[in-house]
């Protein structure tokens, strides 16, 4: 009954004034043991079965960078920098790689211990942090949180093409953390905060829907070689999963990653409504390159508050 | 040439028309890389100090307070920054005034009785106690340690001659807020301590910034715990704005610097690799330590 209600009033009373919602959508598995030279080669294997068109394009990488901690807290570096040499290789003008983490105010140090320097030699990849990056005013284009606008990051508004690169882990918060909650990480800290709790105060479901409906996920790279499960974040603790999850649609990315986790992607609030525009989350308008999704088994692991996620075929 | 001058000379180049710094370049002038700058270049660009002290100046709400950024309205954290910056001199008496009454004004959300009971009866999942609150770094959301931390240091310097009854309740209640904040193992992170039952540890910089703001208060065993985690942790520490604000933190407890400021030096060579003005600011001030007056240093 309240579902009803809910898609009744958001058709009289939409809440988003665009849809990002496709026909079909493509999403590639890929599985990979561990992190090594060969994901570079894995990932452009993957990529090319996208057939991109990012010619001449500003692309931007947008990994989980979040603590300068051990464990599968971060977006693995070689991923991160695999992808923007493969953007280059596949004829992209520039590749940044921004990020605005949300704990932590000291940038350098989370790229540093991410061991993300490295694969900042080639002049042509670049690290813009976006917690103070130069800022204009957004009017958001959906309106969940009723924030009504922010300031976000001009280097994210100049792209052309914005890629997702989450680590694939449960969250305290959201019940998990992949390609839609990881543009918290594109929200200023210097404006809004080390973390940005004006997004927590407007509900972190909501300002998910709201970032995403004004700043495109143009295609997904999430990391779960090695994801992590219970206590995310931050404190859960390592889960081999051995894939990465390539999407050109981040709700589809999204409700993969979940069901590879041995959730219901309808379970998870913020991907449930994205459902209805941001993209597809329905199986039957998903189409898998390469392996099916395959839930893993046992499940992983959440806090008591998020066991409902757990998928009813488990 | 000392290392702190080339460092200046490059920061004197980056200054903005406007008076203002840049994090990282652009035209817009930020208020706390302006801040920092300012209280950097003290003796090698007085006229830059000058216009970035009249850029400060102008920038300042009606309300009081400085925003985060030129070209925003809504005042912000940084307000206690640029006290911190007024209090260097003896100017400006009617802006620091009113940024004064603006962090009076300011508090957490916590400070609110209706969130205060929200948080003690139904929103657990991080501990804190909620009657202690500091300051947020935007309107409407809670308190967290580094603006809490920089805001007790504005006031404690404003006041130190002639602290009234609500500064001081303020302060004690600030003070009450960090130490409560505290991580398990010393130090401090943003300020969530412990979420779902389990330790968060802490982070360099929230740590020097909140030791900074702690610095003439008695040396209870969390401080001291505190401190003994900075100066192991900032021995390898590589990032040059945590390093650069442990120094700052480590001196005004009087602990040994001068190896981490040789450190910090080979690390920072000419300076060209660090972008953002504000750590370069920060690194000129913990590069000085010792030879001018500390920017955030707490009269007893």
């Amino acid at each position: 009954m309240a579902a009803t209600t809910g898609v009744a009033a958001d058709w009289f009373w939409p809440k988003h004034s665009v849809s990002y919602r496709k026909p079909c959508s493509f999403v590639a598995i890929l599985n990979a043991a561990d992190y090594s030279e060969k994901v570079e080669a894995l990932l452009m294997d993957g990529l090319r079965l996208f057939r991109l068109n990012v010619a001449g394009r500003r692309v931007l990488l947008k990994p989980n960078l979040v603590e300068d901690l051990p464990g599968p807290i971060n977006t693995n570096a070689d991923i991160i920098g695999a992808a923007a040499r493969c953007f280059l290789r596949l004829g992209a003008a520039r590749v940044v790689i921004g990020e605005g983490p949300g704990h932590q105010r000291d940038t350098e140090l989370v790229v540093q211990a991410a061991n993300l320097k490295p694969h900042l030699a080639d002049r042509q990849i670049q690290f813009v942090d976006l917690n103070r990056d130069e800022l204009v005013r957004v009017k958001l284009k959906a309106n969940y949180s009723r924030l009504g606008g922010l300031w976000l990051p001009r280097t994210v508004l100049d792209s052309d093409f914005v890629v997702s690169m989450p680590k694939i882990k449960t969250h305290h918060w959201a019940g998990v953390t992949l390609s839609l909650k990881n543009m918290f990480g594109i929200v200023p800290g210097m404006k809004y905060g080390w973390p940005k709790n004006l997004l927590h105060w407007h509900g972190i479901h909501e300002s998910i829907l709201d970032i995403c409906a004004s700043v495109p996920i143009h295609f997904v790279i999430a990391d779960g070689i090695t994801a992590m499960e219970g206590n995310g974040p931050l404190q859960g603790t390592a889960r081999d999963l051995g894939k990465i999850v390539l999407a050109d649609d981040p709700v589809a990315a999204d409700a993969t990653c979940a069901r590879l986790m041995g959730f219901d992607p309808l379970r998870v609030q913020h991907l449930s409504d994205a459902g209805r525009f941001l993209g597809n989350l329905k199986a039957e308008r998903i189409t898998t390159l390469g392996d099916r999704p395959e839930p893993v088994t046992p499940p992983f692991s959440v806090l008591p508050e998020f066991h409902y996620l757990v998928a009813s075929t488990h | 040439m000392d290392s702190a001058k080339i460092l200046a000379e490059l920061l004197l180049k980056r200054q903005l028309r406007s008076g203002g710094w840049s994090y990282f370049g652009s035209r817009q002038s930020c208020v706390e890389s302006t801040s920092l700058a300012v209280l950097a270049l003290g003796r090698d660009g007085p006229n830059a100090t000058i216009a970035g002290t009249e850029h400060l100046l102008r920038s300042q709400e009606r309300d009081g307070g400085w925003p985060a950024f030129i070209g925003d309205v809504e005042s912000a954290w940084v307000t206690a920054l640029v006290l911190c910056t007024l209090n260097t001199t003896s100017d400006f008496a009617v802006a620091r005034e009113r940024a004064l009454q603006w962090l009076m004004m300011e508090r957490g959300r916590e400070g609110h009785w209706f969130w205060r009971w929200k948080f003690r009866i139904a929103d657990r999942d991080v501990r804190f106690n909620p009657d202690k609150y500091g300051w947020p770094w935007s309107p409407k959301t809670v308190s967290w340690v580094i603006p809490s931390a920089f805001s007790l240091v504005a006031i404690k310097q404003y006041t130190a001659c002639n602290r009234l009854a609500a500064s001081e309740e303020r302060i004690r209640l600030g003070v009450e807020m960090l130490l409560d904040r505290a991580c398990v193992v010393g130090g401090w992170n943003s300020g969530n301590s412990i979420v779902y039952g389990v330790p968060l540890p802490p982070h360099v910089e929230a740590t020097a910034i909140a030791l900074l703001a702690l610095q003439d208060e008695e040396r209870t065993p969390m401080i001291r715990m505190s401190l003994a985690w900075l100066k192991q942790r900032s021995a390898t520490i590589e990032a040059v704005e945590s390093l650069a604000w442990s120094i700052l933190s480590l001196f005004v407890y009087q602990e040994p610097v001068e190896d981490l400021k040789a450190r910090l030096a080979t690390l920072i060579g000419d300076g060209r690799e660090i972008r953002n003005n504000a750590t370069l600011a920060t690194a000129i001030l913990a590069l000085r330590c010792g030879e001018m007056i500390h920017p955030f240093v707490v009269l007893r």
